[in-house]
């Protein structure tokens, strides 16, 4: 997905980020293990997000060593909870696929072939994540296809657009029967949907502009060059805080009994400071497909080797 | 019914201060003032309900005064509109947005109240731009009113009522911005009872 939903790091207590480490290696292994090995490199940090949060309203589950195709020698350690990672890892597929199927569709022939070829890897894989989240594929579907929709006809609207893909993303507690817990849920997701393509077309906005390519923030506000005026990234960051606001309530209603310290630092330190970094240019939002050991360093979920005495870098 | 000690989230040898303190905490987090106009507020309320009963469990049990949070809930603003946005606001309310916004939308007079309610219809949906937009419309053509400044301060973005840690300090743009701060100062110092 895009890698926009991540903690902040540094104001992280050790406990947590090992339970945020340990929560993305256990995503990746339930990847691997019902999807193929392939389905690893899907792992990102928006359904580490949908893993915690979907985990919240239960005791934390026991985490244990796993083995990692990153380290060839070594072992990660992993959460444990088949159980809790099925249907994340089922929405994973599922989400990443539909990404795919809309490339296909957006792109040229030739342009398009790398996504044609994705596609034609992860099409077994698609069909048991489909299987297992029928109702959620067919909202996937539908949503991006209304999504292509309004992008087809350069809808001016930024929560029209957001909002098909918001409801994509709340899709993913749709399978919850208790509406104590999926109603908050939904809520959370939906405005971190809302977030992730905000945050996306801003990231976007100047890439689209050089080619002409649609981004709603061009129909929004006065574009000069593919950059906004200072007062409408003002305005469009109140939006953003005002999506973290309600998601921050929603997650105050769930009935946490885990994690609630990680999602409230994803929350209200991790989506702004994402946000803020997207404003200012500085966030690199698509890393390269096969640079695991690079999203694992910025994940933190990489283990460095304590350096050797004489080669220790001097601390700024 | 839950044990009252872990819905206040207190050991049951916390002392009476503590056991005040956190009921305290979890009032000014669940304070059905902060849920004005999300579409949770229901569940807000139970929340809220469940903790008055705990603190009232336990104080009865040690045989100390009752104390708990009374609901200021005034139910709702009256008198700026007929019966039509009565209606709209009790479908609001209700989660009904499809047919707040259908009978809204028949009518024929645009006022603030018209523009307000809009607003809070596509708040709930999450269609913030929108809230936005119809909020800064009702403060425009009625800029005294408390309920029209407060919504679009809210969708704004910044002050937010939901924080329990100080993560953000964002400046104050208007003396509205103050007049509200310090209406809020007011409740949570006792106050609204």
């Amino acid at each position: 997905m895009f890698g926009y939903v991540r903690p902040r790091q540094d104001l992280l207590e050790e406990r947590d980020l090992a339970a945020y480490r340990a929560a993305y290696c256990g995503l990746c292994r339930a990847l691997g293990k019902g999807y193929g090995f392939a389905a690893r490199f899907l792992v990102n940090y928006d359904m580490t997000f949908l893993y915690l949060l979907r985990a919240s309203a239960a005791e934390a589950a026991p985490a244990g060593p796993c083995w990692c195709p990153a380290r060839v020698c070594g072992k990660k350690t992993c959460t444990l909870d088949p159980g809790g990672y099925e249907t994340v890892a089922a929405c994973t597929v599922v989400l990443c696929v539909e990404k795919l199927r809309d490339d296909i569709r957006d792109k040229g022939f030739f342009k398009g072939l790398p996504a044609r070829f994705l596609n034609l890897v992860f099409r077994g894989a698609y069909r048991r994540a489909a299987r297992r989240l029928p109702a959620f594929a067919a909202l996937a579907s539908e949503q991006l296809r209304a999504l292509a929709a309004l992008e087809a006809a350069e809808s001016p609207s930024i929560d029209a657009v957001s909002d098909a893909f918001a409801r994509i993303v709340a899709g993913c507690a749709g399978d919850l029967e208790d509406p104590a817990l999926r109603r908050p849920m939904e809520q959370i997701l939906y405005q971190t949907g809302r977030f992730l393509y905000l945050a996306d077309a801003l990231d976007d906005l100047k890439e689209d502009w050089e080619k002409g390519a649609y981004n709603p923030l061009r129909y929004r506000f006065a574009v000069t060059e593919g950059v906004l005026s200072p007062e409408d990234q003002a305005y469009l960051t109140q939006l953003t805080d005002s999506s973290v606001n309600l998601a921050g309530a929603a997650l105050n209603l769930l009935p946490g009994r885990s994690h609630h310290a990680l999602l409230e630092n994803i929350i209200y330190l991790g989506l702004p400071a994402v946000f803020a970094a997207v404003r200012a240019g500085k966030f690199r939002a698509r890393a390269p497909l096969f640079s695991h050991r690079r999203r694992e360093r910025e994940a933190g979920t990489r283990e460095e080797a304590p350096a050797k005495p004489g080669n220790q870098k001097k601390l700024k | 019914m839950k044990d009252p000690y872990e819905v206040l989230g207190v050991s049951r040898t916390a002392s009476d201060s503590e056991i005040k303190s956190a009921y305290r905490e979890l009032v000014k987090k669940y304070h059905p003032d902060n849920y004005a106009n999300n579409p949770l507020a229901d569940l807000a309320s139970e929340k809220m309900k469940e903790i008055n009963e705990a603190y009232d469990a336990i104080t009865k049990s040690r045989g100390s005064g009752s104390g708990g949070y009374q609901s200021s809930q005034s139910g709702g603003y009256q008198g700026y509109g007929g019966s039509g946005y009565a209606q709209v606001r009790s479908y609001i309310n209700a989660n009904q947005l499809d047919a707040a916004e259908s009978l809204l939308n028949t009518a024929a007079n645009r006022d603030a109240e018209w523009y307000y309610l809009k607003g809070q219809i596509a708040y709930r949906r999450g269609w913030l731009d929108e809230a936005r937009q119809h909020y800064q419309t009702a403060c425009a053509m009625v800029p005294n009113n408390y309920e029209y400044q407060n919504a679009l301060r809210t969708v704004q973005g910044g002050y937010s009522p939901y924080r329990q840690t100080n993560y953000q300090n964002n400046g104050m743009d208007t003396a509205c911005d103050i007049c509200n701060t310090l209406l809020c100062l007011n409740c949570l110092c006792g106050g609204c009872r």
